[in-house]
């Protein structure tokens, strides 16, 4: 089991969560979304991206509309759908339920 | 200096220097063999395009947006590669990088000594392309020459690997048992995608939904099938248009057809050169050879490039070939015609020889009718019949041979006679005469013994005019003859009284009584 896989994984788990909750509230297209992941470092090359936003999308969760950009080629806007943003709801739960499982596991074992 | 080419990425114009151009191109095959080929992959290949061409205008701000292959090293750098993508998705999907890519079969410009047909052969079986050549050169040895046009039909029809994604394809997915499985299943992936897409349409909407699922089933089956078929069909194609070749160029070459003893293909039996030289005259020879050379070759060059391209299913390089073809396939067939109707004029006069011979044997109350030795019997007698016509090879040269008629009837005078007559045809009286005068026909009389050869010999230059040679013997009242066993070969029709047919009629006496030929009965008969 190597560490770079093992951490691959757990990028990968929250990686749409994290792109749900980028999108939450503003709608953004890809390089905003991928400005604010790799500062967040949660990834390393943006082509990793497009197919989570394309498959999101598929899923019904992201819907996109095309805007004109001053410089370079007209722009790919993406946000929430309404079923989007409860699936982001529940992810929020359980993500909230996952560090709380985390941290108990981890002050128990302290004690 | 260095070469630009201008390339349009998602909607913007760019000015790219050739290193960075196939840098870039097989940067984005390899995405698109990561991302596969459908729908979703697609949308996420003009996404990453979409993506590049912002940062090419970012990077390049000047304003003759000019793309270095630093750029383009940036660019990966930046989007990663589809072994990037595997790391980062935690190496699960890591099966998905394999290539995609379906093989297909390309001329290797890079590894060529002709036309790299056999490079491109190699990349397609992944095999060493050193091997393929030797074969290559033993297989065009040993078939006096098939071999070569089958690599000629290669080098005309298979397309040169010109770009990267072409060279890339060229060495695709290497085409082993699982991989064409592989293909097929995604083939068949494909279809149900669009047999879906036509199920929820409106047209099928107002038909029978319970029959979607069976129909399914049904047409993926059926599309893998035609499939095994039409590889099936182009393999026994391939194989029926080379060995007809190898056929019509060793009947050419040797005279004789290599693959007579082929069991499953058909072969043209034809030995085109001997026949011809006996009908036609020496300049229309070629030039009927060749227009029967291409009647028959360019329908089985035709078989052979079909089947290849069914079997390799590469794109074809351009129609004008297959029409020329088809061109040069009708001009052939007319010259034939042309050449055959002036042959008829060949025919229309009939001329002939007459040689009689008084058989001076005062004594002989009996005259033996015997077939001389063949000459001819342990040649090689080449498979060709016409009208009772033979040709044979001896000592290297072809020979001529027609069977004789012998007819027997009653004299006048009290002297045996022999007629020989020669009759020929000839474009003209005096062709047919000089036809009839070249017959070569020999017998030999011996005391009281008849030797005949039991075939007339047209010459060397000879041509088949519908030559005969009828030979009469006449037979005083009251004498007889005996005819030989093997007689039976150049008798023909001999009135007798007993209406005996020629096959019974060897191997005994025969009088000539005042009605007619009677069969001699042997003193034993007569005591009884």
């Amino acid at each position: 089991m190597k560490i770079e896989n093992a951490k691959a994984q757990m990028r990968k788990g929250v990686l749409e969560y994290c792109i749900l909750l980028v999108l939450d509230g503003k709608p953004l297209y890809a390089s905003n979304i991928i400005q604010a992941l790799k500062e967040a470092k949660l990834i390393v090359v943006e082509g990793t991206l497009y197919p989570l936003l394309t498959r999101l999308k598929n899923a019904g969760l992201l819907a996109y509309r095309w805007e004109e950009s001053t410089q370079g080629p007209p722009r790919k806007y993406y946000e929430l759908t309404d079923s989007g943003r409860k699936f982001l709801g529940e992810l929020e739960n359980s993500w909230g339920e996952l560090v709380d499982a985390v941290g108990k596991v981890k002050t128990n074992k302290s004690e | 200096m260095k070469k630009t080419f201008t390339i349009n990425i998602s909607g913007t114009v760019f000015h790219i220097e050739e290193d960075a151009y196939e840098g870039l191109q097989k940067y984005l095959v390899n995405l698109k063999n990561h991302f596969g080929n459908n729908e979703e992959g697609q949308e996420i290949i003009s996404d990453i395009e979409a993506r590049i061409a912002e940062i090419f205008s970012e990077k390049s701000n000047d304003e003759k947006k000019i793309v270095t292959i630093d750029m383009v090293n940036k660019i990966i750098e930046i989007m990663g590669t589809p072994e990037d993508f595997a790391e980062e998705e935690g190496d699960e999907e890591s099966s998905t990088v394999e290539s995609k890519r379906k093989r297909r079969l390309y001329r290797d410009p890079d590894h060529r000594v002709l036309g790299g047909v056999c490079g491109g052969l190699s990349a397609y079986f992944n095999m060493d392309p050193v091997i393929l050549r030797i074969i290559f050169a033993v297989v065009i040895l040993a078939t006096s020459g098939a071999g070569l046009l089958a690599y000629l039909i290669l080098w005309i029809a298979v397309p040169k690997a010109k770009n990267t994604a072409q060279r890339l394809e060229m060495r695709g997915q290497e085409a082993t048992v699982k991989n064409i499985e592989k293909s097929i299943k995604e083939e068949v992936a494909e279809v149900k995608e669009s047999y879906k897409k036509f199920k929820e349409s409106d047209t099928y909407s107002k038909g029978k939904k319970s029959m979607a699922g069976a129909g399914d089933v049904v047409y993926n089956g059926t599309k893998v099938l035609l499939r095994v078929i039409v590889i099936i069909i182009g393999v026994v194609l391939i194989l029926s248009g080379f060995f007809g070749l190898l056929g019509i160029i060793s009947s050419v070459a040797i005279g004789q057809s290599f693959v007579d003893g082929w069991p499953l293909i058909w072969s043209p039996k034809i030995y085109v050169p001997g026949i011809f030289n006996h009908f036609v005259e020496p300049g229309t020879v070629t030039f009927g050879m060749i227009a029967i050379g291409l009647l028959t070759g360019l329908p089985l060059l035709a078989l052979l490039f079909i089947g290849t391209k069914m079997v390799f299913s590469y794109k074809t390089n351009n129609a004008a070939i297959g029409l020329s073809i088809v061109g040069i396939w009708l001009i052939a067939l007319v010259a034939l015609i042309v050449v055959s109707a002036g042959q008829v004029g060949n025919f229309k006069s009939q001329s002939s020889i007459t040689d009689n011979q008084t058989i001076s044997c005062d004594s002989c109350q009996t005259l033996y009718l015997k077939l001389a030795e063949d000459k001819y019997e342990n040649y090689a007698e080449i498979d060709f019949d016409i009208n009772d016509f033979k040709m044979m090879v001896v000592d290297g040269d072809e020979v001529m041979l027609g069977e004789p008629k012998l007819d027997i009837e009653k004299s006048g005078s009290d002297n045996f006679t022999i007629t020989i007559k020669k009759a020929s045809r000839g474009r003209t009286r005096e062709n047919a005469k000089e036809s009839a005068n070249d017959i070569i026909y020999n017998y030999q009389l011996n005391d009281s013994t008849l030797l005949f050869d039991p075939y007339f010999i047209l010459d060397e230059e000879g041509k088949w005019r519908d030559q005969d040679v009828n030979v009469t013997i006449k037979i005083p009242e009251g004498k007889a003859i005996f005819l030989d066993e093997d007689m039976v070969k150049i008798i023909h029709d001999i009135e007798n009284v007993s209406n005996t047919w020629d096959a019974e009629m060897v191997g005994k006496t025969w009088v000539m009584e005042p009605e007619g030929l009677t069969e001699k009965k042997t003193v034993e008969e007569e005591e009884l």
